[in-house]
């Protein structure tokens, strides 16, 4: 699993680094952005993980969320992903904007030809972490996850099928039921088929209605004026009603005139960071 | 070891009557020996196992070519007896009392030295003294000695002039009478019978004349000396004037010592002039009132004590009153003038701490106290000592002093606890410690200030249980106070005033509305919380579908959903970085948080929108994520 580095910049005290490597997962060469702290030179700490949206590779996130600063603040490794396997020759990869590349969903695909490269669950779950933990200078037993929009999604699900193996989770506009939505309707049907059986398996909205395991705390930033929220594409209302029935803990921010953009994420970022600050740092 | 040498000393005696008993010959050795044996116990030990056999003695005595010098050597085991024997200490002890006793007796040295220059001062003054006196004596008895002879002189010069011209008279009598007589005897012999007749008839005239004056021959002076009995009573006095002592002068009366007075009791001391001798004092004393009563006939009682020494603890007085006092001297030969009158003032009664208007934080505890006297005090004097990990009461380690008012601010250390008093405290010292109250600064700790809260709410007898019941209030249990909150069935609590983190918790059950937060201790009493600019609060609504949870400001609250419905609100007050935060203490949860600019001290504020019950805990430490 060799890494290599495809670019290095200070920020905010620390370094803002990307990396190249051969996936075993996707079986394609896969880029991630890492923010390390300047802490990290001398100790282990712990690690957030960020799953970008649709469309979003590694860089928007570095580039446009405004994170350093306050990673930097409270001594946290942030690991932000690319959102899909890119490369693979997949006929019909780049087709669509909202499906292939750039739209992984993070799911581990069943279907052909998706199902050899298409394991972004697995990927970011299992692979991403092991090679963090291996390279840098990371502390195993902190993680926590976040994302925006199909990222929420993706962040909701991995902590939802992994208790306790994220400290905290949060999310950003995130897609809470795939299953009910246009987005999610057709990603899971490429990548999963027509049984909307196995669907389930990667639907927050139904993920939160079994779930078992250490108390979640999850905080979800909304903005009021996202022209996705209001297209029904994020369905956060069936999250929540789940939630409060199953006395899942979840604060759920209704963010007056703000959008679905990275402008939106940059304003609230400080908030999430101090809610995975709190568990990952105690 | 004393026993030692008395056991040792026993067989000495004993050897040595055997001693001589047995052998005349070592008997004189042994004499020999014997003085120069400092180490008795064992040196004696010797002899008496010698005399026992005294054959052994012998070779003892003959291998040692010098006695004494054996001796010597014994006496050098001895003192290594003695030096494993005798402690260090027990050395140090004795050299220690030793250095005392030495010290005891310089000061007394001291003392006595001391007294003997006084005496012989005292004494050459008396000298001094008396000869004075006695020269007036003298002066004043030759003196009158001189008079009185001046007088015997001119009475005797008067007497002796009188008899001499008595003298002259008589001899003047009796040249007459002689020449009476010659010139009779003539006639007589005149042969010449007419010239005899002729003179005989006029000189028996002359006879006749002259046997009828009768000469005066008693002393026209008396003998004695008339002499008056001599005044001496002046001199008797003045004699006695040298033995008895003045009436004393008036004596000094010290001000107040700090620290002698007591609630009902002043030390009062007094010092009188040397040269005075006095058999007892007098000491008046009778309170001083401030504002004499408009009458002005009932003058204070005035108490009198008799005392021998200078100085009396009088008792049974008035607690932080001020008395005057005067002191008169008196011996046998009379009274002193009185002395000056002195102020003195018992210390006030201990203030009473008002527990439950007592607050803290970590850093710092508000204490607040009633006088406890009815006159003013000049201060207060808070005592603070920290009770250790084993609950013991450490000695007073800090102390404020001078404070004016009937409440202290007290900086403390975090995470510990505390005992603290109150003393009042007047020109005569400090009271009595009042009752302590413990502090613990582990957490914000505060009342609820029962005064403004909205005349429906009840609060438990611990001060910590709201209950807004459901019954009906009549009109007249609505009129209240301006402090009440009015529209609002609110109430505050008392907060620090200290610019630090602060963090408490709420109790509800998730049927109660509520409204739970900050306000200013001025915010409007006929508003609802959260509906203003002074308060800020997290409010619960039950709609019919949902719970529905606002953190209001000003009316304005952000769109937000709860899943989970706090039971146990944690609330977070930090004026540094000028937030309120809201957490959902079982979950840990982070609900909300305000940033805010508050233009003073807020305080805790609770309501409740419907009937219910809400339960504030306090001295809660903080989780360390509240404040993260």
């Amino acid at each position: 699993m060799a890494l290599t580095q495809v670019s290095s910049n200070k920020c905010a005290g620390g370094l803002q680094k990307v990396y190249e490597h051969e996936s075993t997962e996707l079986m394609c060469k896969m880029k991630f952005a890492i923010f390390l702290p300047s802490k990290a030179e001398t100790n282990k700490l712990p690690v957030l993980y960020w799953l970008s949206g649709l469309t979003c590779t590694e860089q928007n996130f570095i580039t446009k969320a405004g994170s350093q600063l306050s990673a930097e603040e409270h001594g946290i490794i942030i690991v932000a992903p690319d959102t899909s396997p890119r490369g693979c020759n997949i006929e019909g990869e780049d087709e669509s904007w909202d499906f292939g590349t750039g739209a992984g969903f993070y799911v581990d695909a069943t279907q052909d030809p998706w199902k050899t490269n298409y394991r972004m669950y697995s990927y970011i779950t299992n692979e991403l972490p092991k090679l963090i933990n291996a390279n840098f200078s990371a502390n195993p037993d902190k993680m926590s996850i976040s994302g925006h929009s199909m990222g929420g999604h993706g962040a909701l699900i991995c902590a939802m099928k992994n208790p306790g193996k994220y400290k905290s989770v949060s999310a950003f506009a995130p897609i809470c039921n795939p299953m009910q939505c246009p987005w999610g309707q057709k990603a899971f049907a490429g990548y999963l088929g027509s049984d909307r059986s196995t669907w389930e398996a990667y639907d927050a909205t139904v993920l939160a209605g079994s779930y078992t395991g250490p108390q979640l705390d999850i905080l979800i930033d909304q903005g009021r004026d996202d022209q996705f929220l209001s297209a029904s594409q994020l369905l956060p209302d069936n999250l929540i009603s789940v939630c409060s029935e199953k006395n899942i803990a979840v604060v759920f921010r209704l963010q007056p005139g703000y959008d679905h953009s990275y402008f939106f994420i940059y304003s609230f970022f400080n908030d999430h960071m101090k809610h995975h600050a709190k568990y990952l740092n105690i | 070891m004393a026993m030692y040498e008395v056991s040792g000393g026993r067989l000495d005696v004993i050897s040595e009557e055997a001693e001589h008993q047995d052998s005349p010959t070592t008997t004189m050795d042994h004499h020999t020996v014997a003085p120069e044996g400092r180490g008795r116990g064992v040196s004696l030990q010797r002899f008496s196992v010698d005399t026992n056999e005294s054959l052994r003695f012998e070779p003892y005595q003959g291998s040692t070519p010098s006695p004494t010098g054996a001796d010597d050597g014994l006496d050098e085991d001895d003192d290594d007896v003695f030096k494993e024997g005798e402690t260090q200490r027990a050395i140090h002890s004795t050299r220690h009392q030793l250095q005392e006793k030495v010290a005891e007796m310089e000061n007394f040295a001291g003392h006595l030295e001391e007294i003997f220059l006084t005496v012989e001062e005292n004494f050459g003054r008396q000298e001094q003294h008396l000869e004075q006196h006695y020269n007036d004596v003298l002066q004043t008895l030759s003196q009158r000695y001189d008079e009185r002879a001046a007088a015997l002189e001119e009475e005797k010069k008067n007497k002796l002039e009188a008899l001499y011209q008595q003298l002259l008279a008589c001899g003047r009598a009796l040249d007459a009478s002689k020449e009476l007589i010659e010139s009779a005897q003539e006639i007589y012999r005149c042969q010449d019978k007419r010239l005899f007749l002729k003179g005989v008839m006029a000189t028996i005239k002359r006879i006749e004349e002259f046997s009828k004056e009768e000469p005066d021959l008693t002393l026209s002076t008396s003998l004695e000396f008339n002499t008056s009995p001599a005044d001496l009573s002046d001199v008797k006095t003045m004699m006695d004037s040298i033995n008895v002592v003045p009436a004393p002068s008036a004596p000094v009366i010290n001000p107040q010592i700090p620290n002698s007075a007591s609630q009902t009791s002043l030390r009062v001391c007094w010092s009188l002039f040397s040269d005075d001798t006095v058999e007892y004092y007098e000491l008046y004393y009778g309170p001083v009132l401030e504002d004499t009563p408009a009458e002005g006939n009932s003058s204070p009682q005035v108490s009198k004590v008799k005392v021998k020494e200078t100085h009396i603890t009088v008792t049974e007085l008035q607690p932080n009153a001020q008395y005057e006092l005067w002191v008169t001297a008196t011996n046998t030969t009379g009274i002193s003038p009185a002395s000056e009158k002195a102020l003195y003032m018992t210390v006030p009664s201990p203030p009473v701490v008002k527990h439950r208007e007592c607050s803290s934080c970590p850093e710092a505890a508000m204490i607040r106290w009633e006088s406890g006297n009815t006159n003013p005090v000049d201060s207060y004097t808070v005592e603070l000592s920290e009770i250790g990990t084993d609950g013991t009461e450490g000695a007073v380690t800090e102390s404020v002093v001078g404070v004016p008012t009937c409440h202290c601010l007290i900086q403390l250390q975090s995470g510990r606890r505390y005992v603290i008093a109150v003393r009042a405290v007047n020109v005569g010292g400090p009271s009595d410690r009042s009752d302590v109250i413990t502090v613990k600064t582990t957490g914000t700790f505060f009342h609820l200030l029962e005064d403004t809260a909205h005349p429906c709410l009840s609060i438990s007898e611990d001060g910590f249980t709201i209950f807004y019941g459901d019954e009906e209030l009549p009109i007249s249990a609505m009129a209240s106070d301006d402090n009440t909150f009015t529209r609002c069935v609110a109430v505050l609590g008392d907060l620090i005033p200290v610019r630090c983190r602060h963090y408490w918790e709420v109790e509800v059950d998730d049927g109660t509305e509520f409204r739970i937060g900050v306000a200013y201790a001025d915010t409007e009493r006929n508003s609802y919380l959260g509906a203003n600019t002074s308060s800020w609060c997290m409010r619960h609504i039950l709609s019919p579908s949902r719970h529905k949870y606002e953190f209001l400001h000003n009316g304005w609250s952000p769109d937000l959903r709860i899943t989970v419905n706090p039971v146990r609100i944690g609330v977070a007050l930090d004026y540094e970085r000028e937030t309120l935060s809201f957490f959902n203490v079982d979950l840990q949860q982070h609900l909300h948080t305000f940033y805010c600019h508050f233009q003073s001290y807020v305080h805790p504020c609770f309501s409740m929108d419907n009937p219910g019950v809400l339960t504030v805990h306090n001295g809660i430490q903080a989780s360390e994520y509240v404040f993260m």
